[in-house]
């Protein structure tokens, strides 16, 4: 395994917790007359040209988004990290935030400076309580060592941040159902048009970025943009932080270039994969298409790569499956997952993914007929592109990848049902007492 | 819950039209609105449920799914939610084989797990899920038992049947006028968007979230507000019912009368329903400038007692002899229609200066609650002031009541409003009570005289905002010797009106801008008066 500069995940295992520490190793050093010299559209020039993407999972670049948000509308700029981590396989910002906190706060007053923001929130996932008790020690620290609040090192520049603790949906990682949630409503995406970067958090401007994203700021400000740039695909620049679990020898958090081969991500870093050969990769965390072992053996981790075979780079969260498991197995404990987190807004969503699970539950139970997996994927096929947010393709996806990769998985479960082969029974109902 | 502050903009009659190409067949739309209405008005109806013109877009359903060619493609996207835009390419189900399949997927969808006990349902008939499934569904039924119901509904109410699936919340007492049925429930939205943007109080709310939403009231709260009864009509499905129609009616059996009601001077635009020669509910008639698609329950519960209590006819002879030669007060009350006014202007004229005409109520004038009440218990108050007819000088009549041998009240409850003012009336010899009812007047009359009500008689009345609507007659009279006030009237003036419309004619004599005017040009929505005095 190559040796790979570090962007996120530098200060881990250092004590970086502590201001101390952290300055030592190198921290602050971007708060200085250099960024207040900058002006807005210089900086956010700056990350344009570093092609830094959106870490999130939708992978939008950075600089774009921040260039979206209107200027001297008389209304304030928020700022929302999303910390909400949700997704299936996906563990990186909790151990972002509780290893390195100021580097966050850091990145935060680079991104606030290119925004014209006052306030920035923290949206952190309820269950991530180290997370949370180590962000506001570092808050205070910070506030102490008065690199926040009113008047940031001497200069005119005031502001604050703010941890809000969610209640852990994973809805709330959408923009908007975050941006609901964080305004106290009930965590339910919005109707787009307005986007958040037009109205938002209280109908004002707001940017939501991920965690990962905004803590990759201070290296790109450290270095020069083109050498951040360098590091990943022409498309796509910089660093990625991959969360890698299931079936394999070390799973954990690993810093790798974009573009990294996925072999080279399970074996070198990950130490290989155990109990059993590969079967299938899930790339992007839970809600993505897997990949065959076939597939992985050529895909590169990357934004490009990943959509072209028709699954999705994600959060970056890999999940190893070796040939040990039922792939209906483990889309069963996706369909429990998704249809419980269903908000229950839209139609297709709040209907079709419990009727999914259902399904699912009656082929794991041993009761599956012929039949089923074809109404499981033209069922699929209401779901795309039809509802306000993604989460009933994040079920139905895969549902329809699995059943078509893996199928010889499905037949095994439903040949346990030795009346498999018979319609199911159409219960009609006969004049009752009603009538 | 997303954007409820994003109340739908409807078009007008002076939108700007521009061009847009619906299965690439261009044709002229409102500009300032949103595809439905758009295409709604070029006669293409999109099936919805979540959408209402009068509440905030919340664009939950997915049902009215049209296709847009943007820059990435044809796109699905939801007509209620989506701007017409001039040039917008658009493809329904006619040319859209997509669009038919989205549709049919969300109803699919929709009925998953809705009950299918259309038998017992009140709704039935003029559901929405029925009205969407004819027009976008109508596809063989692939659910099966085995993949069961979920049940949605509050865990507390949850039971398991005989048949070993989860039921419950069939029948759960919210308020005092309403129950709703947890199961039936598409969690459409619109009774809590009614409630909080219409009513302004937030006393509904979708608790739970997936398949195991439901519709709750706040722990220990009932749901009770003075336009609660609208959430019925709302919503789309069977969920929400008024306790008063519960199990009276087949909705299809009952005929559909469009009036005006006379509780009230914004004079709220209402059908009534009837069947058996009688009314048995009173629903919004939809009109953008008077009560949009409100009515309050005061005015719709009114019904209730229209058949009740009525006072029989009697021949005129007997009213001509009482009012004998003696000073006449003639009181006109506020459910007077024009016509009725007409025939009292045509009675004073023929008996000279022994009459005098006041008009008025003893009742409170309450304020305007911003849905689809004016507060002013007299509801043609601006057609009295139109015909030149007082509308608030009874004070000065009971001042000068020992001056009058004869009163002669027309629709007007004095005593019953408010006995203590009007007990100075008494001191009138002859009390003659021309009233639909046997009302408190009536009682102390010495002559009451049974009319037909408003609900059962053509005409006309001006609301408060000058605009002239049109009530019809249902046929619910109880009693077919009743005439309508205008016929009784006019016919003691000597020169009697053989139908409503001669009595407008002659309306049209007392007040110029009526003059000229045939029913027929008065719209349903009402006709706004030039130069009018209110």
């Amino acid at each position: 395994m190559a040796e790979c500069v570090k962007v996120c995940t530098e200060n881990f295992g250092k004590g970086a917790q502590d201001i101390e520490v952290y300055k030592k190793l190198g921290g602050y050093a971007n708060i200085s007359e250099r960024l207040f010299n900058m002006s807005q559209f210089e900086l956010i020039d700056y990350v344009q040209r570093s092609n830094l993407r959106g870490r999130g999972g939708a992978g939008f670049p950075t600089g774009m988004k921040w260039s979206f948000v209107p200027r001297g509308t008389g209304k304030p700029v928020y700022i929302v990290v999303n910390a909400d981590e949700g997704e299936g396989g996906t563990f990186k910002d909790h151990f972002l935030m509780l290893e390195d906190p100021h580097r966050l706060i850091e990145g935060l007053i680079i991104a606030a400076w290119a925004l014209g923001s006052r306030a920035a929130y923290i949206y952190c996932r309820g269950e991530f309580l180290p997370c949370i008790e180590s962000l506001n020690k570092a808050l205070n620290q910070a506030y102490a060592a008065g690199y926040l609040g009113e008047n940031i090192c001497g200069t005119k520049f005031c502001f604050d941040i703010f941890v809000h603790r969610g209640a852990g949906a994973y809805i709330c990682g959408e923009e908007t159902a975050l941006i609901n949630s964080l305004e106290g409503q009930k965590g339910q995406p919005r109707l787009k048009p307005p986007f958040p970067a037009v109205s938002g958090a209280w109908k004002s401007p707001t940017c939501v970025n991920n965690v990962e994203t905004i803590m990759a700021l201070p290296w790109i400000l450290q270095h020069d943009p083109s050498e951040y740039a360098k590091m990943g695909t022409p498309r796509a620049g910089g660093t990625k932080v991959f969360c890698i679990s299931g079936d394999v020898k070390n799973p954990g958090v690993y810093e790798a270039p974009l573009g990294t081969p996925m072999m080279t991500m399970i074996n070198e870093y990950a130490g290989g994969v155990v109990g059993g050969k590969l079967k299938a990769v899930l790339p992007g965390g839970s809600s993505c298409a897997p990949l065959t072992a076939e597939e992985a053996a050529v895909a590169t981790m990357d934004y490009e790569c990943l959509a072209s075979m028709k699954t999705m780079f994600g959060s970056g969260a890999m999940i190893v499956i070796n040939d040990t498991h039922n792939m209906v197995d483990l889309l069963n404990v996706l369909g429990n997952f998704y249809s419980h987190e269903s908000c229950g807004q839209c139609t297709p969503c709040r209907e079709g993914t419990g009727l999914l699970h259902r399904i699912l539950n009656l082929i794991v139970d041993g009761k599956g007929h012929d039949g089923d997996v074809e109404l499981m994927q033209s069922l699929t096929g209401g779901f795309g592109g039809v509802t306000i947010c993604p989460l009933s393709v994040s079920l139905g996806g895969p549902v329809a990848s699995y059943s078509t990769k893996f199928r010889a998985d499905f037949d095994e479960y439903i040949a346990k049902n030795p009346d498999h082969a018979k319609p199911r029974v159409q219960e009609t109902y006969r004049p009752g007492i009603f009538w | 819950m997303s954007n409820f502050y994003n109340m739908p903009k409807l078009p007008t009659e002076n939108s700007p039209k521009v061009e847009i190409f619906v299965d690439d067949k261009a044709v002229m739309v409102p500009g300032d609105t949103n595809l439905l209405e758009a295409l709604k008005a070029v006669g293409i109806e999109t099936p919805h449920v979540c959408y209402h013109p009068y509440l905030p877009v919340s664009g939950n359903c997915r049902q009215c799914l049209v296709e847009q060619e943007g820059p990435r493609g044809r796109m699905l996207v939801i007509a209620c939610y989506t701007p017409v835009a001039p040039g917008m390419k658009i493809y329904t189900p006619a040319s859209s084989a997509r669009v038919k399949n989205a549709r049919k997927a969300t109803q699919e969808f929709m009925l998953v797990n809705h009950p299918l006990d259309c038998p017992i349902c009140d709704k039935a008939g003029e559901c929405t899920l029925q009205e969407n499934y004819m027009e976008a569904g109508q596809n063989e039924g692939r659910m099966r038992p085995e993949y069961g119901k979920n049940y949605h509904g509050n865990p507390a109410h949850q039971f398991i049947d005989s048949k070993g699936q989860v039921r419950g919340g069939k029948h759960v007492d919210i308020g005092p006028r309403i129950l709703l049925d947890e199961e039936r429930c598409v969690q459409c939205d619109r009774c809590v968007r009614f409630m909080r943007t219409i009513a302004k109080d937030e006393q509904l709310q979708l608790a739970g979230r997936a398949d195991h939403t439901y519709i709750s009231t706040f722990p220990g709260e009932k749901l009770d507000h003075e336009y609660d009864l609208c959430v019925t009509d709302v919503c789309p499905t069977g969920a929400m019912t008024a306790k008063y129609f519960r199990f009276q009616k087949r909705v299809w059996l009952l005929s559909h009368t469009p009036t005006i009601s006379m509780d009230d001077s914004l004079g709220a635009n209402i059908w009534l329903d009837h069947a058996d020669g009688r009314i048995y509910r009173m629903m919004p008639r939809c009109n953008p400038e008077v009560n949009r698609s409100w009515i309050s329950n005061t005015t719709r519960l009114a019904f209730q007692t229209f058949g009740e209590n009525r006072l029989p006819a009697m021949g005129l002879k007997v009213i001509k002899e009482a009012m004998g030669e003696g000073k006449v007060a003639i009181v006109a009350g506020g459910a007077s229609t024009i016509e009725d006014l007409a025939a009292i202007k045509l009675l004073k004229e023929t008996l000279g200066d022994k009459a005098e005409i006041f008009g008025g109520t003893f009742k409170k004038v309450g304020s305007p609650d911003g849905i689809a009440m004016s507060g002013d218990p007299m509801a043609n108050r601006a057609g009295f002031k139109l015909m030149g007819i007082a509308d608030d000088n009874l004070a000065d009549l009971v001042k000068r009541a020992s001056e009058f041998n004869v009163l002669l009240t027309v629709n007007a409850d004095l005593f019953g409003e408010d006995a203590a003012a009007a007990k100075g009336l008494e001191k009138i010899a002859t009390r003659i009570a021309l009233s639909a009812f046997d009302d408190e007047t009536a009682k102390k009359s010495t002559l009451a005289f049974g009319i037909k009500h408003w609900s059962e008689v053509q005409g006309t009345m001006v609301n408060c905002n000058n605009l002239l609507q049109k009530l019809n007659a249902a046929p619910t009279c109880p009693d077919a010797e009743l005439r309508p006030a205008y016929e009784v009237i006019s016919e003691l003036a000597g020169k009697p009106f053989t139908s409503a419309f001669e009595a407008f004619k002659k309306a049209g004599e007392y007040a110029s801008v009526l003059a000229g005017l045939a029913y027929d040009s008065i719209k349903s929505t009402g006709k706004l008066l030039e130069g009018g005095n209110a």
